[in-house]
């Protein structure tokens, strides 16, 4: 009966999420990118149901590339790895023990955000260096300059936002296991559940501060899109996706949306996501709330380039290691 | 093109952007040669978009000739069409009624105001700045649509004819009326953007000190309009049109040479504008708007110069029976884009498009057979 129980709770909090998550895009350019830009914007389920639904019946183009299964497969695998996420927030899950810890977690934000480097760097788009044009006519300058494609240039960045865009929201998961003195999410629930939210204090405050930043980031949301700059890269490790390829990445960037906001919930408020549980209403409403507030400031910022991303990210950051010592004192 | 050498300077990777890339929105091919994600050397081609209006020019009847300028640009239209029958009224000796002068000018200050709106919704585009752009073009719809009344289109409006302006392009009290409305409701909404542009530190950190040009360079590069004027130099070819003689205005001027300095020179030159305009409408003179009394005679190549809204614009061609022969057209971008290259040296990749778009090219205008005389 436990099991089944168990079972029920797991399932359905997966379910719920992930229709959540495929409404929250629409939610954010609905509501609130098209409010304030004063134009009406797309019907709430047209960026995360009806594209990807479109996108699965679309003809699939074959990308150039040096394996192009690999590539093919990158968004599944990304989405796998952010369900898995998810599934380990789950409190049915914390039998796993070491797996349900902030290591495991932040070992699965990594393996995403590596994912970034391998769509990068196994596209060849057809914007850059294929596209035909006699550009090495005679007196051309720098003739026999290595060709870069906008992909391998995001798949760089990537790599440099795994080593340095990362640090804020790493840094605000560990204000929670300071506080608790805990790696394991069981205890981190349990610790709040006795002395209330970290959020409500000067540590978990800012934190939380420094853990949204980090999730624009993750997010690759304006102000910090760097990774898929129009100006310059477009789409970035997206750029060949087409098709059920691109469906699956709209569908897991809404689920990373989902997931990230269920993460600080289980962190900072210590609800963890279970359909079984009236507070899981608070593990939406969080949900709701992030994109919305991220929508907002992505509305009114521009594009970061390293110039103002670095002072930013550095800034956040000790921001994030005051509230840890905060947290340990 | 055979005296041309290759530059072999060891650079670590190219990026080519374009020919179609969606931050231009232009057709042209730009070669980032990057270490690092910083420029070291900028290499532009246009060329994709020639369309060859001269060639078909030639020979046409005059007034035939004229409105097909006004499809070398879809932005700039009537300030081609303006500059062609200026060629025409120069070479026949025609003289344009007063009140159709102030029409061209009100037309002319429009446009402008449309394309500097334009230019500046797209360059708040390119910085990723969505928001701005979509109220931008929200301001410029007021502009478009009086453009629209008086032209009776929102974009090829043909509104000047040999020695005048066309009878649609007549303005009564109900379309002063409006263009007054307009300009208040056009200033209250710059005016509010400005304010907001200039006190937003992430726009004002992103575009300050990225692009510089100095005044130096941009003459050596023969830069023209706003452009130039950016860059502190104070030239502005409207002080020597006889269109512009009755009107009071500032040349605007900028000191930095920089992305900022140029989106500032297009907002301050759209208040300049609203001032014309706003005299225009109050000076109106009272006549004709068109005049007939002319007759087609065989002229040499006859030369036209006029302030269009991203700098110099060139017209000229001679008559032979009523007929145009040897045209020539030369557009502001294509001095201004070739500068524009050096400016997005030393700057980060994702600048670089910035750099380039902060001159207001037009490629569509450019994309023409030139011939680089060396002095």
């Amino acid at each position: 009966m436990e099991l089944t129980y168990s079972l029920i709770g797991v399932i359905g909090t997966l379910a719920v999420s992930f229709i959540v998550s495929l409404l929250l895009p629409g939610i954010e350019r609905k509501f609130i990118q098209a409010r304030i830009q004063q134009r009406v914007g797309p019907p709430i389920t047209s960026p995360g149901v009806m594209a990807p639904i479109k996108f699965f019946f679309k003809q699939t183009i074959d990308p150039v590339s040096p394996m192009p299964r690999l590539y093919n497969a990158l968004p599944l695998i990304s989405l796998i790895i952010i369900i898995i996420l998810l599934l380990l927030l789950i409190p049915q899950m914390y039998f796993l023990g070491a797996l349900a810890s902030i290591i495991a977690i932040i070992g699965l934000l990594k393996v995403e955000e590596i994912m970034y480097m391998f769509m990068g760097s196994l596209s060849k788009s057809v914007l850059s260096v294929r596209m035909p044009f006699p550009d090495r006519a005679k007196g051309a300058a720098h003739p026999d300059t290595p060709r870069t494609f906008f992909e391998e240039l995001s798949s760089l960045r990537a790599f440099r936002l795994i080593a340095f865009g990362s640090f804020p929201i790493y840094i605000a998961l560990f204000v929670a296991v300071a506080m608790t003195g805990s790696l394991y999410l069981s205890d981190i629930i349990a610790y709040q559940q006795t002395n209330g939210p970290i959020l409500f204090t000067l540590a978990g405050a800012l934190g939380a501060i420094v853990f949204f930043i980090g999730y624009m980031i993750l997010l690759n949301e304006y102000p910090f899109s760097i990774l898929k700059g129009k100006p310059d890269v477009v789409e970035g490790p997206y750029l060949e996706y087409a098709a059920k390829y691109r469906a699956y990445v709209y569908i897991t960037r809404g689920f990373l949306m989902f997931t990230l906001a269920t993460l600080f919930a289980t962190l900072f408020l210590g609800i963890a996501p279970n359909i079984l549980n009236p507070s899981f209403i608070v593990t939406l409403i969080v949900a709701l709330l992030f994109p919305m507030i991220m929508a907002v400031m992505s509305a009114f910022s521009p594009i970061f380039t390293y110039k103002q991303f670095y002072p930013t990210v550095a800034g956040v950051s000790i921001i994030g290691v005051v509230a840890i010592v905060a947290a340990l004192l | 093109m055979d005296d041309k050498k290759e530059n072999r300077t060891v650079i670590e990777a190219e990026v080519p952007m374009g020919t179609v890339h969606p931050g231009a929105l232009e057709p042209y091919r730009l070669r980032l040669f990057v270490e690092d994600e910083i420029v070291r050397d900028a290499e532009m081609t246009v060329g994709v978009n020639h369309r060859g209006v001269e060639r078909i020019m030639e020979g046409l009847p005059v007034e035939k000739a004229n409105s097909l300028t006004e499809k070398i640009c879809g932005i700039c239209s009537n300030i081609h069409i303006w500059n062609s029958c200026r060629v025409g009224e120069i070479a026949l000796g025609i003289e344009v009624p007063e009140r159709a002068v102030y029409i061209r000018v009100i037309m002319g200050e429009l446009e402008r105001l449309h394309s500097h709106i334009l230019y500046l919704a797209h360059g708040c585009e390119v910085l990723g700045h969505e928001t701005f752009s979509m109220r931008l073009f929200y301001i410029r719809e007021t502009v478009m649509e009086l453009l629209r009344m008086i032209g009776g289109n929102r974009v090829q409006y043909g509104s000047a004819v040999l020695g005048g302006v066309r009878p649609r392009c007549e303005l009564d009290e109900m379309r002063i009326q409006k263009l007054t409305e307009g300009m208040n409701l056009l200033e209250e909404g710059l005016n509010d953007f400005a304010n907001r542009f200039v006190s937003d530190p992430m726009v004002m950190s992103r575009i300050t000190g990225v692009g510089v040009t100095s005044p130096e360079d941009a003459l050596r590069l023969a830069c023209s309009g706003p452009t130039l004027r950016a860059t502190g130099v104070e030239l502005d070819l409207r002080t020597e049109m006889f269109e512009y003689d009755p009107f009071e205005y500032d040349v605007i001027t900028e000191d930095d040479g920089d992305v900022k300095s140029q989106l500032l020179t297009r907002v301050f030159e759209n208040f300049e504008s609203i001032k014309i305009i706003r005299q225009a409408i109050r000076n109106l003179p009272d006549g004709p708007i068109t005049n007939r009394s002319w007759e087609m005679q065989d002229t040499p190549i006859t030369k036209s110069y006029i302030e269009a809204p991203r700098g110099t614009l060139y017209h000229s061609y001679a008559l032979e029976d009523g007929r145009v022969r040897n045209c020539v057209i030369r557009t502001p971008s294509m001095a201004n884009i070739g500068a524009m290259q050096y400016s997005a040296i030393g700057h980060h990749i994702t600048d670089a498009q910035l750099c380039i778009v902060q001159c207001d090219p037009c490629f569509t205008c450019t994309d023409r057979a030139i011939q680089i005389i060396k002095r």
